[in-house]
Parts: C-alpha cells; structure tokens; sequence
C-alpha cells in the first residue's frame, strides 16, 4: 500500500501500530512495511473455508482482492460494452473509447503481431483478460482505501478485532505483489503457451517443434535439457518481475514513510512532522507517480511477453 | 519461511488460477465477443461506407464528364442548324429577290411593248385623223372635188416628205 498524501500517511501509522504486537516497544519499520505488502495470516483468514487434500482453501486479504477486481472488471466492462452494442449506431462514447483503444491496442499492438491474422481471435479474449486482470489488481494497490477504513476504525467504529471488518485490515492491498499469485497467472501463461502450439500443430508436434531438428545427435543431449529448462525459466521469470517490481514500490514508500515515525520515537513528534512534511510525503508522492507507470508497464509487459512465447509456439518454424 | 513474503500460499495459487479462468470465461462470453464482433461490423461498415463513398463520387464524376460531351454534343449540333438555317435563309433570300428582280423586269418590258404599241396604234390614228382632216380642208379651199385617192396619194408624199426631215425620236 501507499499514502499519497500526509493524513493517509498518518492513517497508514495509525493501522501499523493498531496491527503491530510490539507497539508499545516503539515503531518497528520491518514489522510495520511486511505487514502492510504480505498477505493476511492464513491463521485469520477473512473467510475459513475447510483443508481439501492438505491445502487451506481460506479466503485471505488478497482472494478478496482478486475477487474484487474479477467483480468490478466483469461488471464494469460487461455493462460498457452492453451499453454501447444497444446503441442504433455504433458510435463510441465515454468509457467506450477508452475501452475500445485498450482492446484495439491489445489486440492490434500484442496479440497480432505476434500470433499472426489466423489466431487473434483465438487467444485476444485471454490476454485482454490477463491485462485488465493484473492492470486493475496492480492499481487497486495504488489506492489506500483500507487504511482510511482502518483510520475510522481506530477512531470512530472500533470493530472488534476478530470481525470480519477488522480483518479486512489486516495485510497488503496488492495481489500481484505475492508470487503465489503472480504464480499462479504465470501457470496459466505456461498452459496457454502448451494449449497454442497444441492447436497450431498438434500435441506431439508442439513438443517436437521445441527442439530443431537436423543436429548431430550428441548436440540434442545439451539442447534438449535447455528446451526443458526455458520452457520453465519464462514462467517464472514472470511470475518473479510481476512480483518483485510491486512488491518493491510499495516497500520504497513505506520505508520512506516509515522515516516519520522513526524520527518521532527519536527527536519527539514537531522534529518527524517536519521530515515528514519536507523529505517523507514528497519523495513519497514521487515515487507513487513513478508507481502509476510501473503498474501500467509490468501489466503490458506481461502480457506482450504471454503474447509472444504463444506466437513462439504457433510459428515455430524447425 | 517464516518471512510472510516468501511464503508457499497453496490456496492463494488455486484460488489467483480458478478466479483467472472464470473471469476469462465470463468476460470472453459477455463481454469480449460481442465487443470484438461490433469493432469488426463497424470496420466492416466503415471501409463499405467509404468505397460506396468512392464509388458514388466516380459514378458523379462519369455522369458529370456524359452530360459535358451530350452537352458538346448538342451545342455543335445547333450550331450546325444555325449555320445551315442561315445559308437556306440566304439563299432563299436571293432566290426571291431574283424572282422579284425577274418578274420586274418582266412588268417593266410588258409596259414599254404595251406603250410602244398604244403609241404607234395612236400615231396611226392621228394619221388617219390628220389625212382625214386635211382632205377636207383641201377640198374646201379648191372647191372642187378633188377624186380622194388622189388627195391621199398627195399627203402620204407630203407625209414622207416630212418623216424624212423630222423623225420623231
């Protein structure tokens, strides 16, 4: 999470010392920022849900998220472009043009180029998806809406702490800054790349494709191994940028949020108001503009990198 | 593992994939085709709007170029007319003013034989007339009677006698 402004700074300070156990031993940084970009416990989740075969299906802080964005997307974009197709003629307004650049940009700019004319509109609906999906996670973390809920509480509701309420409160906003998630899309992305060249080619000619052909047979003992491995690598390499590179913006500014309340502890509160209003809330508004565009590239880039390992799979020439 | 960022999330993985795919499905089936399928009608209406657009203007453009030529074509032909109405007008013009010239001339010699006749026709009477007169007076003044065929034969000589002097002109 981030605080663009200082009341949400505060709001944000508030939640971390209400959240941490050790808030009378004074302000722990480390504490505080992990608490405020992991997941809830799987010890509190919001919803408990019984173990199927070993694995806690509970409803945690970022199931919640995902849900969430998955509703407003659905919801949002279904009733846009329904509204738009009951029109007698086909003229794109408010929403609709912004919505239509997207798709005319996901599909013209990532899926064409590299899936080719013959399947665009096999694998458009998938990757639009997979952009919005985690465009919308990425930027819902950019919004501090449970830190000025979690500033109510502490001061006006005071929910009891094992309410579903105030367990809301509790972990980080941003989805795409756990790699279970980021996994898991990447999961999808590794299946997708198999499900394409499948269709392209056929099960047994996918896998074939992979490897060219033609070598000196000693060369396949080194080349194969390295197939197998990238085909693994990319994948995670994705899951571990989309991750990391959310997960880290949100670090930086609470870090730099986090010098407010160290100095407080330190040089008294009129000395931390004055660093706060100086050095923490600017640079922090800074690299929460940086954020924006970070948000927006590591979802194209997701995307156009699904794109293209797909139309590696559909146009492997061996 | 302790570190919560780090931590193994089974449920959270299952959970991020299922959400995914129904979101793919739902979105695919509500939103996404129907979207795709306009964008596609209205590039299709588009680019049909425009060649109809350029067809028309080429359909204008040969209509317009047809009616110059048809237009060519009749202002020679009246001009032809004109020029051709004009020579008939001439000719005709002459051709009447020929006749009349004809037939003025005809009028014109008609009178004189006719005067040229009247005109002897009256000498021969005066003759008569004057042979007739003299006879008289000269059988008064001779007091004798003179026979008449001598009388006539004496003035046709006087009568010669005086054409030969003065002729009338």
């Amino acid at each position: 999470m981030f605080q663009p402004s200082p009341e949400a700074a505060q709001v944000h300070a508030e939640a971390g010392h209400a959240a941490a156990e050790g808030a009378a031993e004074g302000f722990n940084a480390g504490t505080v920022i992990i608490e405020h970009v992991s997941n809830s416990s799987l010890e509190h989740p919001l919803i408990h849900l019984p173990k199927v075969l070993g694995i806690d299906f509970s409803v945690t802080k970022h199931v919640f998220m995902l849900w969430l964005v998955a509703a407003i997307l659905f919801f949002g974009i279904t009733w846009v472009v329904r509204r738009y197709i009951r029109q007698e003629r086909l003229i794109p307004r408010g929403f609709m043009g912004v919505l239509e650049i997207g798709v005319e940009f996901i599909r013209d700019s990532i899926v064409l180029p590299n899936v080719g004319q013959k399947w665009v509109k096999t694998w458009t609906p998938l990757l639009l998806t997979l952009f919005l999906f985690i465009l919308g996670a990425n930027l819902i973390g950019l919004i501090p809406i449970f830190d000025v809920l979690a500033l109510l509480n502490h001061t006006v509701i005071h929910a009891p702490e094992d309410s579903f309420f105030a367990q809301m409160l509790h972990g980080g906003v941003t989805a795409t800054g756990n790699f279970n998630v980021t996994a898991a899309l990447a999961t999808v992305t590794f299946f997708t790349i198999i499900v394409a060249g499948s269709r392209a080619h056929g099960f047994v000619k996918h896998w074939t494709n992979m490897i060219p052909s033609g070598m000196p047979w000693p060369l396949y003992i080194l080349l194969i191994p390295i197939e197998v491995m990238g085909m693994f690598i990319r994948p995670f390499a994705l899951t571990m940028r989309l991750a990391a590179n959310m997960t880290g913006g949100h670090i930086a500014i609470l870090a730099i949020l986090s010098f407010v309340f160290i100095f407080n502890d330190m040089i008294g509160s009129l000395g931390a108001t004055g660093i706060g209003l100086v050095f923490s809330v600017p640079l922090a508004v800074g690299i929460s503009g940086l954020e924006v565009i970070v948000v927006l590239v590591q979802a194209y880039v997701f995307t156009l990198l699904t794109a293209v390992f797909v139309g590696m799979a559909i146009h492997a020439h061996h | 593992m302790n570190n919560p960022l780090v931590q193994p999330d089974p449920g959270l993985y299952i959970w991020t994939i299922v959400t995914f795919l129904v979101l793919v499905a739902l979105l695919a089936k509500f939103a996404w085709r129907p979207l795709l399928e306009a964008l596609e009608a209205r590039q299709e209406s588009i680019r049909k709007s425009l060649d109809d657009a350029r067809q028309a203007k080429q359909e204008l453009e040969r209509l317009h170029a047809e009616s110059a030529q048809i237009l060519a074509t009749a202002r020679a032909e009246a001009e032809t007319i004109m020029s051709r109405t004009r020579a008939d007008a001439d000719r005709f013009r002459e051709e009447l003013k020929q006749k009349a010239r004809a037939e003025a001339g005809g009028i014109v010699r008609n009178a004189e034989q006719q005067i040229q006749l009247e005109t002897s026709r009256a000498l021969q009477q005066i003759r008569q007339e004057a042979v007739d007169i003299s006879v008289a007076i000269a059988s008064k003044l001779l007091q004798r009677n003179v026979s008449k065929e001598d009388n006539e034969r004496l003035i046709e000589e006087t009568f010669a006698q005086l054409e030969t002097t003065h002729r009338p002109s």
